[in-house]
């Protein structure tokens, strides 16, 4: 593995060759795309020297969007220390700052991926690199971060369409329930505690669904039980959950009395941190019935409750604003569960929900996260959200749920989402709205220090552009 | 004496679980015939007499003698020897004739039929595993139902106690399932019974095979029902010219299989074909008219939506009386789709509009295990139109015609065999009482006449949890009961070992009796409830022959809200026409018309220049003229377009919607022989959804489970259209092959004792394809030296036909496109390498995510390549995919199109060609090309489609905004000019469903997709699932295991 983030020991060389002559004067483009080389190079080793000596960053010159809704203004942003130390036109610039100019750019709140398996999965049909789901229904003391690996590649390619930090979430077998806990993690560092903003924002529940339908991988086919035996196991997982839950409470008052008899279960001591309060739960659940189950659960047991996943969430959408419970919504890009729904109607569910006046954010596992694609479509994160603006969900909404939402669910939002001094400074600097797919991250600002725009996918690109012309 | 009744229960047997073995020894023992000896003459006078020719005589006589008809009239002399019957307020009927059934087959096991029916050990894995069609997977059609009959079936009984005196009775559960004979359901003995055989060769869908076994998929099925009956053909020819001169020719290879179905051919016996649906239709007239079959279709059920077709070729259906209801138990929050409750509604209007037409049909059972349920069925196809002669012709005459047994079946004429009825009112009426059955001139003992019946003395209807007193404990069964106002009881009881209809069900007072047939394999008998009930409680015995127990039960639940009618669902209060008209607008065109013009567009022609303020002129779905000064004739429809981009039609050069019965015929390496040609499914939703997202063609391809796949289909998504109406007509036929993962099945589950298909190895994938292509070369030699002997005046023995290797000749003589599933730049290369030994070209590599590495051999060759725009990572085969490699193999001169492999991703084509400007740089013009122009190309379909040209069909989406910009959303998408989908039009089609949908479920609505609280839907019992209803995954290349 090549290393994937540029610190002080990086060499101060670009990453990649660019092959000969001959290749590049091939296209029309070729020159222009060796200057934008050229520049990210160059901003490249700016950043690294910059950080190299720890000095404090200045954004300069470019449009900053501070928050979403609120108007751009011109400006500069300070940064020093991993955090957001002055904004605005009057910002001093300390002294040996180092300035990175921006002038015709603009400057963003970084995006966040608000429940994410990135990380936790390099190839998705290799299980010997996926660290998803541990065996057992109940796993509350787990924590996701625990085997993020820092060198994966899919980081470095989520983070070039402006992505910088992610709620990554451990998932659950066929029949867990408690998966474990969601770490938010940058998307840059060269270990996992580099990577650390929270070890643990929220419990991960998914949701014991009435299923149906179940697919045989045997016989490669759909098979159907009857619904109320399909109930009945559903109703008896539930249960079983709040078993846990009772149990969870129960040890955390004989602890509290100091009980010597109660020996200590690092699962409900993990659980107990919900019923504490320290902690929300994030439960995926996708079918209306079980949404509303899962309010009812989260208000039966006093837990401050996430949903996760939220395809039938527009059918409660009032009492989801009314409870002010926030969504994590899965793909936009979805088919519709059923043949007669409108075949925009996952499209249109984000604007509705938005409309409602509930609190939207977009994870890239939320709906629950089986398919090929999983963690390696993070990338497109944005433009899923700008699907959902194509059918009805307001731009600033939409960039809302991509950065100030998710930082807020999380309990966060004093650290992260805007650009605001004080907060974490995670940024990108862009040449157009995020949401438009022609629009190129200039310049990653994750926890104060300039991160290259490089990847994988990048490197073989330009490696491969470069080969001589085959012969035959 | 004083022994209590559990003691003696216990006695003589000790629990529940004695029932099995007891009931399946007294099950085994062979039913004692009622017949009446000795057989005497009989004359029944004063008769009202239904002829069944369309004749009714009043005050009649009918004189059987020796097993047939001798007289029938109202001037007929009564023989003194003859055992008169009064027939004073009765009517004589023909005895009912149940067209299709397995009556008093025995379910003996025949090795060779079976073949197919592979496994795991102790699942039949014992078999040698099927290599092919010349294996003969499921086929037995020497099996004779008239050699296997007995009389030990109870179900002989029942049926004849109901008026039924005939039935074809046919083998099934295999392709070539066997003989069907019409037999009579009297007498104590199998020969006796029968009146002729054969009548049919039956073929059923329903044979052997599955995921690791051929065949696997519909397309399977069909393509092997078409290479056996080719081999037959085949086999006639050769044996002739064989037999004609033996010497000095190769003999020709003996084939038990052949000879039956050889001899049907020859002698014009019927094949009985499946299908219900309209496409099945279509699929099975397809086979019969390729092969000359004489086609007897059964289950029929959708036929509503192909009389026509049926009516002039003079098709004769067999419709299936088990009409189409919802599923039980199930979610009640589960959407039924608009499609199906259509379905559930029009199948029972199938018989009227058959005979309206003047096509011949029948009824049989299908899948029915009782008489009452028959009639049930009877009644509701009249209460749909069904005038009550024809029913009656569809239960006598009509079988014996499309039998060809009329000459001694189906009427009350002399001289015909003298099977009647004698009954107070028509067979299947709901107070009928009959009086007397005749089979052969026998008589059987008449029903035993309901008893008085009081009016109920409490309802019934609810869930109970009943409790059956055994010596080893309480058995729990659950009954789900209706009752109608005037005592009728139906449902349904579950237990452990499944779940029976409740049959003849009566609540007299407080006394509650109902039936349920116990079966094991083909044989049954009825257990019988006698129970009363007080208030939530009930209390009696159940009894199944000798047998009997105590049960006890309460209610546990309401009764179901709306079921309150006799438990008979409520026919639904839309008008069929009104649901007809719904359904057009459906599944169907906006509107008609496929002349207009389009103005004040952006026009990306693509091949050309980007017209600002342009627009187009439409003529007869064909472009007429593009431009930016358009001289527009006087009266055509004019559409603004507000300024939107018009772009050519979005092509998916690889997809998998439309298609029927699955996508992987994965069974063997190469399966060349199938096609998705012969199970287009033209009622996926999923092209209505691939409209909204702007495409009108698609790639349909087989799946990527073998190195050799099956046929491909290209489609226009004409929506409403048949199978053939969505072909794309004139482009190449392809065929699709797989590298790599997929092929190799490296992450496929092993089962124990199951043996791994080769090839599992890059090595043994490529080796594949080369014995398969060395194998064609010689078969095409062979036709070839054939054909030059023929020429030459010799009179050789013809070759037979593969369809398999037929495939790949087409593709070495360059008559079909190769599309092959690849993924490293290594097996890319190896392939292109091995087509150019065997001499053709690829003409498509898909996926191909590592194309951009070998992207100037790719060129050289002038392969074609279709990928995604972005996925990756999902496999080690995709790990080195990059998202730039579209544009970076256009960059080296390959024709690149972006396909979406995905129901999901093909709405939305345009935003991932899009993503080659953000990944490589391509310019919009280059990148609309990926899925637009390129594609065509690579389908052979350029000339036709790809572009906005004068003279190319008027395929066209209009956007909102720049095409390949993710805020851009489709507004109208037309195919041939014709408008299929259109944003506005779109509202009004869903109101119409929600409108329907409402109406058809009442109140409760069918779940709450229009916005507000949902309401339970109220879900009635049923006989079965319809078979309408398919829950296949949606199928991804990507997500092959």
């Amino acid at each position: 593995m090549q290393a994937t983030i540029r610190g002080k020991n990086t060499p101060l060389s670009s990453p990649v060759s660019y092959g000969g002559e001959d290749r590049r004067s091939r296209t029309r483009r070729a020159g222009r795309r060796w200057l934008r080389i050229l520049s990210r190079t160059v901003a490249v080793l700016l950043a690294t020297a910059a950080t190299a000596a720890a000095q404090p960053l200045v954004l300069d010159g470019g449009t900053i969007h501070a928050a979403a809704g609120e108007e751009p203004f011109a400006g500069r942003v300070v940064i020093d220390g991993g955090r957001i130390v002055a904004v605005g036109e009057a910002a001093e610039v300390p002294e040996g700052a180092v300035r990175l100019d921006v002038a015709g750019l603009h400057v963003y709140p970084g995006l966040c991926d608000a429940l994410s398996r990135i990380g936790l999965v390099e190839i998705g049909a290799v299980a010997a690199t996926v660290d998803t789901a541990e065996i057992g229904a109940y796993n509350p003391h787990l924590k996701a971060i625990t085997a993020v690996h820092p060198a994966s590649e899919v980081i470095p390619v989520t983070r070039e369409t402006g992505i910088t930090h992610a709620v990554v979430a451990p998932g659950t077998d066929r029949d867990g329930v408690v998966a474990g806990q969601a770490s938010l993690l940058h998307l840059a560092g060269w270990t996992v505690e580099e990577m650390a903003i929270e070890t643990s924002v929220a419990m991960v529940i998914a949701w014991p669904e009435i299923q149906t339908r179940s697919f045989d991988f045997a016989t490669f086919s759909v098979r159907e039980s009857p619904f109320s035996e399909a109930k009945e196991q559903a109703e008896e997982a539930q249960n079983e959950l709040r078993d846990w839950f009772d149990a969870a409470r129960q040890y955390q008052r004989a602890m509290a009395a100091g009980s010597d008899r109660v020996e200590r279960d690092l699962k409900l001591e993990a659980l107990a941190r919900v019923l504490d309060g320290q902690l929300p739960v994030v439960i995926q659940a996708n079918a209306k019935r079980d949404l509303e189950a899962a309010i009812a659960f989260a208000e039966e047991q006093d837990v401050r409750l996430i949903l996760a996943g939220g395809r039938d969430a527009w059918k409660i959408k009032d009492q989801l604003a009314e409870k002010k419970i926030p969504v994590i919504l899965g793909r936009t890009q979805s088919l519709p569960a059923e043949e007669d729904d409108p075949y925009d109607r996952p499209y249109r569910t984000a604007g509705e929900l938005a409309a409602a006046g509930v609190t939207i954010a977009f994870g890239s596992s939320a709906g629950g996260g089986f398919g090929p694609g999983g963690p390696h479509s993070a990338r497109t994160l944005p433009y899923e959200a700008a699907m959902a603006v194509a059918f009805g969900l307001p731009r600033d909404v939409a960039l809302a749920a991509l950065t100030r939402n998710p930082a807020e669910i999380f309990g966060r939002g004093d650290e992260l989402g805007t650009i605001e001094a004080g907060k974490i400074a995670n940024l990108i600097v862009t040449d157009g709205d995020p949401l438009e797919l022609t629009t190129e991250v200039r310049h990653l600002i994750i926890d104060g220090k300039e991160v290259t725009t490089d990847n994988r996918h990048r490197a073989l690109y330009e490696k491969y552009r470069a080969r001589p012309g085959a012969e035959r | 004496m004083n022994e209590t009744f559990a003691q003696r229960r216990r006695g003589a047997a000790g629990g529940w679980c004695w029932m099995l073995p007891v009931a399946a020894l007294w099950l085994a023992a062979p039913a004692v015939g009622e017949r009446p000896v000795p057989p005497p003459f009989y004359a029944i006078r004063d008769a009202r007499v239904v002829t069944g020719t369309g004749e009714i005589l009043d005050r009649a006589t009918v004189v059987l003698a020796d097993g047939l008809i001798t007289a029938v009239g109202t001037d007929v002399p009564i023989p003194a020897d003859a055992w008169v019957i009064d027939g004073r307020g009765l009517t004589v009927y023909p005895g009912l004739f149940d067209a299709l059934t397995d009556l008093g087959l025995t379910q003996e096991e025949d090795g060779e039929g079976q073949r197919g029916r592979g496994g795991p050990p102790g699942f039949g894995g014992d078999q040698p595993p099927i290599r092919g069609p010349e294996d003969r997977p499921g086929t037995q059609p020497w099996v004779s139902a008239a050699d296997r009959l007995s009389t030990a079936d109870r179900r002989l009984e029942s049926w004849r106690e109901a008026g039924f005196t005939t039935a074809v009775t046919a083998p099934g559960g295999a392709f070539f399932a066997g003989q069907a004979a019409v037999v009579d359901l009297g007498g104590d003995d199998p020969r006796s019974m029968v009146v002729a055989s054969p009548v049919a060769q039956r073929i059923s869908l329903d044979g052997p095979g599955g995921f690791r076994t051929f065949p696997g998929s519909l397309m399977g099925r069909l393509s092997y029902l078409k290479q056996v009956f080719s081999d037959a053909r085949h086999e006639e020819r050769v044996q002739a010219l064989y037999q004609a001169s033996p010497a000095g020719r190769e003999r020709p290879v003996y084939d038990r299989a052949l000879g039956p179905i050889r001899q049907a051919l020859s002698r014009g016996l019927p094949f009985l074909l499946p299908a219900h649906l309209g496409r099945e239709i279509d699929r099975m007239l397809a086979i019969a008219g390729e092969y000359d079959l004489r086609p007897i279709l059964y289950g029929g059920q959708g036929a509503y939506a192909r009389v026509a077709a049926l009516a002039e070729r003079r098709v004769p259906v067999l419709v299936s009386l088990e009409w189409p209801e919802a599923e039980k138990d199930r979610d009640p929050e589960a959407d039924t789709p608009f499609r199906e409750l259509y379905h559930r509604r029009l199948a029972a209007v199938t018989p009227q509009r058959l005979h309206a037409a003047g096509v011949p049909f029948a009824f049989y059972s299908g899948g029915l295990s009782s008489p009452s349920q028959i009639f049930d069925g009877v009644r509701r196809a009249i209460e749909e139109g069904l005038p009550a002669g024809a029913a009656l012709a569809a239960l006598t005459i009509a079988p014996a015609r499309i039998f060809g047994v009329d000459d001694r079946l189906g009427s009350v004429e002399p001289g015909k065999i003298a099977n009647l009825v004698l009954a107070t009112a028509e067979p299947w009426a709901e107070d009928v009482e009959i009086k007397a059955v005749f089979v052969d001139g026998y008589r059987y003992a008449e029903r035993t006449p309901a008893e008085p019946a009081e009016p109920p003395a409490a309802d019934v209807s609810g869930t109970w949890k009943l409790t059956l007193e055994t010596p080893r404990g309480g058995r729990e069964m659950t009954a789900e009961l209706t009752m109608s106002k005037d005592g009728k009881v139906s449902g349904e009881l579950r237990g452990e070992r499944g779940s029976q209809t409740i049959e003849k069900g009566r609540m007299s007072g407080d006394r509650l009796r109902f039936k349920t047939t116990f079966s094991m394999g083909t044989r049954s008998r009825e257990v019988s409830y006698n129970l009363t009930v007080e208030g939530d409680e009930l209390s009696g015995t159940v009894s199944a022959g000798p047998m009997a127990m105590e049960v006890r039960g309460e209610r546990s639940g309401e009764a179901p809200a709306a079921a309150a009618d006799g438990g008979e669902k409520a026919a639904p209060a839309v008008p069929v026409d009104e649901l007809e008209r719904a359904m057009a607008i459906v599944q169907g065109p906006v509107r008609d018309g496929d002349s207009f013009a389009i103005v004040n567009a952006r026009v990306y022609t693509v091949s050309g220049e980007t017209l600002d303020g342009g627009g187009v002129i439409v003529e007869d779905g064909k472009i007429a003229a593009v431009g930016t000064d358009l001289d527009i004739p006087d009266g055509l429809e004019v559409i603004d377009a507000g300024g939107g981009s018009l772009i050519p039609g979005i092509i998916d050069a690889h997809s998998h919607i439309a298609i029927e019965g699955g996508v992987n015929e994965g069974s063997l390496a190469v399966t060349s022989m199938v096609t998705v040609d012969d199970v287009i499914d033209p009622d996926d939703v999923a092209i209505y959804r691939a409209l909204a997202g702007g495409v009108t063609t698609i790639n349909a391809l087989h799946g990527s489970a073998n190195p050799i796949g099956g046929g491909n289909a290209v489609l226009k998504l004409r929506w409403g259209k048949d199978a053939a109406g969505l072909r794309f007509d004139g482009a190449p036929p392809g065929i699709k092959f797989a590298l790599g993962e997929n092929p190799k099945r490296s992450r496929g589950p092993s089962l124990p004792g199951v043996p791994q298909r080769y090839p599992a190895t890059r090595m043994g994938v490529m080796d594949v394809i080369r014995q398969a292509f060395t194998e064609a070369r010689e078969y095409r030699k062979t036709w070839r030296d054939y054909e030059r002997a023929v020429a030459a005046g010799e009179k050789p023995l013809p070759p037979r036909r593969d369809f398999k290797l037929e495939r790949l000749v087409e593709i070495l003589d360059g008559k079909r496109l190769v599309h092959a599933h690849c993924y490293r730049a290594d097996e890319i290369l190896q392939l292109l390498r091995l087509a150019e030994e065997q001499g053709f070209r690829i003409a498509t590599l898909q996926h191909v995510l590592e194309g951009y590495k070998v992207a100037d051999e790719i060129a050289a060759h002038g392969a074609g390549a279709s990928t995604f725009s972005d996925w990756w990572g999902y496999k080690v085969e995709a790990y080195d995919a990059i998202p730039h490699n579209a544009a970076l193999m256009t960059e080296r001169g390959v024709v690149v199109s972006i396909n979406s492999d995905s129901g999901e991703e093909m709405r939305h084509l345009n935003q991932e060609a899009g993503k080659a400007m953000k990944w490589g740089g391509l310019s919009e013009l280059e990148a609309l090309k990926l899925v637009t122009l390129n594609p065509a190309r690579q389908l052979g379909i350029a000339d036709r489609v790809g572009s906005i040209e004068v003279g190319k069909d008027a395929d066209l989406v209009l956007y909102d905004g720049p095409p390949l910009a993710l805020g851009s959303v489709v507004q109208k998408t037309f195919v041939d000019g014709v408008l299929y989908f259109d944003r506005e039009a779109d509202r009004r089609r869903q109101a119409t469903i929600e409108e329907i949908e409402q109406k058809l479920l009442g109140e409760a609505g069918n779940n709450d997709r229009a916005e507000g609280e949902a309401a339970p839907t109220a879900h009635h019992a049923s006989s079965h699932a319809s078979t309408l209803l398919r829950h296949e995954p949606r199928y991804s290349c990507r997500e092959e295991h």
